[in-house]
């Protein structure tokens, strides 16, 4: 198993993992805009013949209204089922998390996760800290309701780079719609 | 160059306006007041307002109003630069991309420093690659506006993809220097330090790389990509020593980086099998929870030392119960003393667990403690899985039945028998298996896909669309929603599953979805040219363009064409009669009894086929409603061409089923040039189309690759016969390159029947396919070797054979490869029966079981015939 930062030429497979593992799909187009606005975000695990069984793709949001803080959102996270148990998942998110820290000086990082889903609400509260903000009634396509979830990230930020006071700048993107799915 | 017929104000500013509208997308607005323009009978034909009118309508979807408004605009005013570089937009949304270049070029002439033609036309320029092109004009758009960022980086841009690193560097250079202090995190600037740091490393100059990343360290926000080039660059300029701490760091930082560990051992210099595991036993200390560690170093040691790490990596495994545990090892097995070491050690957990619950003896006799109740079962998975690698089907379903017995409720254990009875060929079971594992738990789609895709390996079509509907879109058909999702595993595997079922319209329609998805994926890096340079995001960007020049190198695209290819052939060889004749098959020999029932039958078709197409018939009704409700909505989207729609009964009766293969070969030719398949498939191709040149190239190809591939020695054959059948008008160029290949790959024993006995006596009782392909030789050869040629093929000892092997020679010998052989067919089938008794092909058609009343039990094997 290898977990590496992804690149140009690995979004189409990680497309291909994500219409596996995933309700929530989305055009190749969207993962480029990842993959070419945010390079260092998005991270692969790949198994010993370079076949994409995990991955996050990840993004930058503009901070919310009345919140001056930047932060870091999770747009889709799936490991195949037959993958499972290795730790990936968590290990994926804690790269992606790093990266937002250091290369766009994020402050936390938001993700939503179904109701139903239990194993996911359990890797990302259990394992990586993430807390539930609120409940998003009807956020995805099919109805159902989603958690939106946090997790602070100045843990991580102190840990990488402690003389560095955490700033205001860098760059902002537009932000697009679209409903992001996950399964541990 | 201004208009040749200018406006007079008042209707200037409507033609300004008119341009707003445009721009705004306000259509209809346009159009009312290009006709404003227009009513006025001096400017009736005023050629900028017709082709504003033009492209206007073009926003509305009406293409080819737009194209006559254009062209006549500018047939009115052939010197506005306005009338060019508008049909330039036309051809552009139309994606006619050279077309609008020539354009972009004209109303260059005539406006030689318009900033927007110029920007439109480098846009172009960069999307087909037409990159001394590109280079001039952003040379020309940086001496228009050397202030602006992207004058600069676009100019070093096109130097870079034009392999001129130098020029490429001396632009950013000068560029940085005339930027004023940078912010201290600035995430730009940090990305155009890393950009030049890749020209300069791709320059080949790495000191100079490495010494310009140290100098700038500091500056760049992406700590990871400095860390990463700073090991890199110091190995490359041979300071070892000064990597070593990088790559420590790295691997702190993500220990699970396979190459961070290869590149660590690079720069320790470690070479030695004990050196390297110990560090990594060092790692594993550090990093406790960290995979590699743990797993790296079974690829390095050997004998006793492998048998103690493998013996703890196994243990732990199954103590946690990892259901991929044994996926993890699988790569070991490629050494054999390493299986048999794992194969050892699993059966005598599994002894001792059911004996004591240890995994040892001796752990037994040290009084341990038990271990768990369910490593048993993960070691029965682990041992159903082994078996299963090893094809000993009976004893891996053995082992999985138990486990099943053990927990019937555990996922994995269903997806494991299925794989065994796929691997066994038998696609049904197999299905069953899998359908039983999605049924546990409906809410994961990775089940639920792999369900699918056992499904469409045994040929359950509507199965596989229903399952996937659980997860696709409400309201449209689940083969629709997953061909806009561009799921391309999916269609792939439709095609495959048409072609076997000799369903070729409808293979066809699949693969050229599947590569208008590639189409549209290359359309897809449009819109970066610009936006990257505004991101900064150039490594990126230069990755992206790379990727989409060999894009089609995709295994899906591989597999999307070779299937059209191999269709295309069959098309070739028997073309489908049209519509209305088919149904006249040859009813006068027919007996009376048969007769009647081919005439139920036809009736029967005959119905179903009226009830589909009033069925199609609604639902193209309903989807031109759609289209219409669509263009009503948002006024359809001017970037989007419509494409034909496919229909796989056109599909099937193409003029020239070869030209069509062949647009699907070039894009392997020059991509996929290593695949052996690439060139045995275009060797077939060119085999049909008479060109022996093409041939002889598709032949020396594939022998640099392999030249032991069976079917190479088929294309031998061929071509030996096509040389023999030469007419002799060729022109004495052609001639000498002929008798040079003649010379080269053939050698002094030209004829088809001395190759054929060559290879024959070279493989014999060695490889059954050459074998079968030197047999097929024999009697298209000669008929009446037929029986010889048969007798070569059966009398190959089976128990020799893989499945896919007796596959093959059984449905040769179904597929007329050798004339009627119903007899052979019959006897060898019996034969294959007894050795593979899984396999679905060798079973009778009425003793395999049905999975639902739709499906369709056949050959799942069985390929096109004879390529």
């Amino acid at each position: 198993m290898n977990i590496r930062c992804a690149r140009p030429d690995d979004l189409m497979n990680m497309q291909h993992c994500n219409l596996l593992c995933l309700p929530e799909n989305y055009q190749m187009k969207y993962y480029f805009y990842h993959g070419l606005t945010w390079p260092q975000l998005s991270y692969v695990a790949e198994d010993d013949k370079g076949n994409i069984v995990g991955y996050v793709l990840a993004k930058m949001e503009e901070p919310e209204p009345g919140d001056e803080s930047k932060h870091g959102h999770i747009t889709s996270l799936a490991v195949k089922r037959s993958y499972r148990r290795l730790g990936l998942a968590q290990k994926l998110m804690n790269q992606a998390g790093q990266a937002m820290v250091e290369s766009f000086d994020a402050h936390y990082v938001s993700l939503h996760v179904r109701k139903s889903n239990r194993a996911a609400l359990n890797l990302y509260t259990n394992s990586l800290g993430f807390k539930i903000l609120e409940i998003e009634p009807k956020y995805y396509a099919d109805g159902e309701d989603a958690y939106s979830m946090r997790r602070d990230l100045s843990e991580i930020a102190k840990e990488i780079c402690p003389e560095r006071e955490l700033s205001q700048h860098g760059k902002i993107e537009i932000n697009r719609g679209g409903h992001e799915g996950h399964c541990c | 160059m201004p208009s040749s017929n200018p406006l007079p104000s008042k209707e200037s500013t409507l033609f300004r306006k008119l341009l707003k509208c445009y721009e705004m997308k306000q259509f209809k607005n346009g159009l009312k007041l290009a006709k404003q323009i227009l009513s006025n009978p001096k400017y009736a034909e005023h050629g900028e307002t017709l082709a504003m009118k033009g492209l206007t309508l073009n926003g509305l979807g009406r293409r080819d109003e737009a194209y006559k408004y254009v062209r006549l605009g500018l047939r009115n005013d052939l010197k506005s630069h306005v009338c060019w570089h508008v049909y330039g937009l036309l051809q552009r949304s139309d994606k006619k991309y050279d077309e609008a270049i020539k354009c972009y070029r004209n109303a260059l002439k005539c406006e030689k420093d318009n900033l927007q033609i110029l920007k439109d036309l480098s846009l172009l320029q960069v999307q087909m690659r037409d990159l001394e092109g590109y280079k001039e004009t952003r040379h020309q758009l940086f001496k228009l506006r050397p202030s602006q960022h992207a004058s600069w980086i676009g100019y070093a841009m096109s130097y870079h993809l034009l392999g001129d690193f130098e020029t490429a560097n001396n632009i950013l250079e000068s560029f940085r220097q005339s930027q004023a202090l940078v912010e201290t995190h600035d995430y730009r600037h940090s990305e155009l330090l890393l950009y030049q740091n890749i020209i300069l490393e791709e320059s080949g100059n790495y000191e100079r790389a490495l010494s310009h990343l140290k100098k700038f360290e500091n500056e760049i926000v992406d700590k990871l990509a400095v860390n990463e080039k700073l090991g890199e660059l110091n190995i490359l300029v041979g300071s070892k020593q000064e990597a070593v701490p990088i790559y420590e760091s790295l691997i702190k930082r993500n220990p699970e980086n396979v190459q961070y560990y290869e590149k660590y051992f690079e720069a320790k210099e470690m070479t030695t099998e004990k050196e390297r595991l110990e560090s990594f036993k060092k790692f594993r200390e550090l990093y406790p929870y960290a995979l590699c560690p743990r797993r790296l170093p079974l690829n390095n040691a050997t004998g006793d030392e492998f048998r103690k790490l493998i013996d703890e990596y196994l243990r732990r495994g199954l103590r946690k119960g990892i259901p991929p545990l044994f996926v993890t090892i699988r790569a070991l097995y490629s050494d054999t003393d390493k299986m048999k070491i794992v194969e050892n050690l699993i059966i005598e957990y599994y002894e001792n667990l059911k004996s004591s619950g240890h995994f040892s003896k001796n752990d037994c006799d040290n009084n341990k403690p038990i271990e768990p109740a369910s490593v048993l079962l993960w070691t029965m998975l682990f041992l159903s899985q082994h078996y299963d690698y090893l094809r000993q089907t009976d004893k891996a379903l053995e082992f999985i039945n138990m486990a099943i017995d053990h927990t019937p409720t555990l996922i994995e254990l269903f997806v494991t028998k299925g794989r065994i009875y796929k691997h066994a060929g038998d696609p049904i079971e197999a299905c069953k298996c899998l359908d039983e594992a999605q049924s546990l738990d409906t809410a994961d789609r990775y089940i639920n896909s792999k369900c699918a895709k056992y499904m469409l390996r045994a040929d359950c079509l509507k199965e596989a669309g229903d399952i996937c509907s659980k997860f696709t879109r409400e309201g449209v058909s689940a083969m629709e929603n997953l061909n806009e999702m561009q799921c391309m595993w999916f269609q792939t595997e439709c095609a495959l599953a048409f072609q076997r079922m000799g369903k070729w319209g409808e293979a066809l329609k699949k693969c050229h979805e599947v590569e208008r998805h590639f189409a549209e994926i290359t359309e897809d890096q449009f819109d970066f040219h610009t936006y990257c340079m505004r991101k900064m995001t150039l490594r990126s960007y230069v990755g992206l363009l790379r990727l989409e020049d060999i894009l089609r190198q995709h295994p899906f695209y591989f597999k999307a064409a070779r299937c059209a290819i191999e269709v295309y052939i069959r098309l070739f060889d028997k073309p489908l009669k049209s519509e209305e004749i088919i149904e006249e098959i040859d009813t006068e020999n027919l007996p009376p009894s048969e007769l009647k029932k081919l005439r139920n039958k036809q009736r029967k078709a005959k119905r179903k086929a009226e009830l589909e197409s009033e069925q199609a018939a609604q639902a193209a009704i309903k989807k031109e409603q759609h289209q219409k409700s669509k263009q009503q909505n948002q006024e359809t989207d001017p970037e989007a061409p419509q494409l034909d729609e496919l229909i796989p009964e056109k599909l099937e009766r193409p003029e020239d089923p070869l030209e069509k293969a062949i647009e699907f070969l070039k894009p392997l030719q020059l991509l996929a040039n290593k695949n052996i398949e690439t060139h045995l498939l275009g060797f077939e191709v060119y085999l049909r189309k008479n060109k022996i040149l093409l041939m002889i190239q598709c032949i020396k190809r594939a022998v640099k690759i392999d030249p032991d591939h069976p079917q190479l020695f088929s294309c031998f054959i061929k071509l030996a016969k096509c040389l023999q059948a030469l007419p002799d008008d060729l022109s004495p160029n052609v001639k000498e390159v002929v008798e040079k290949a003649r010379k080269d790959l053939i050698g002094s024993k030209c004829s088809p029947i001395q190759i054929i006995n060559d290879g024959l006596q070279k493989h014999a009782n060695k490889s059954i396919e050459h074998i079968l392909e030197g047999a097929k030789g024999l009697y298209s050869l000669d008929e009446k070797k037929k029986d010889e040629a048969i007798k070569l093929i059966t009398s190959f000892d089976i128990s020799k054979l893989s499945l896919v092997e007796a596959s093959k020679v059984h449905e040769a010998l179904g597929s007329g490869a050798f004339g009627k052989s119903d007899e052979q067919l019959k006897t060898y089938k019996e034969n294959c029966r007894r050795h593979f008794k899984y396999a679905q092909i060798f079973r009778d058609q009425n003793e395999s079981n049905n999975l639902g009343n739709s499906v369709n039990v056949k050959d799942v094997v069985t390929k096109t015939a004879d390529l």
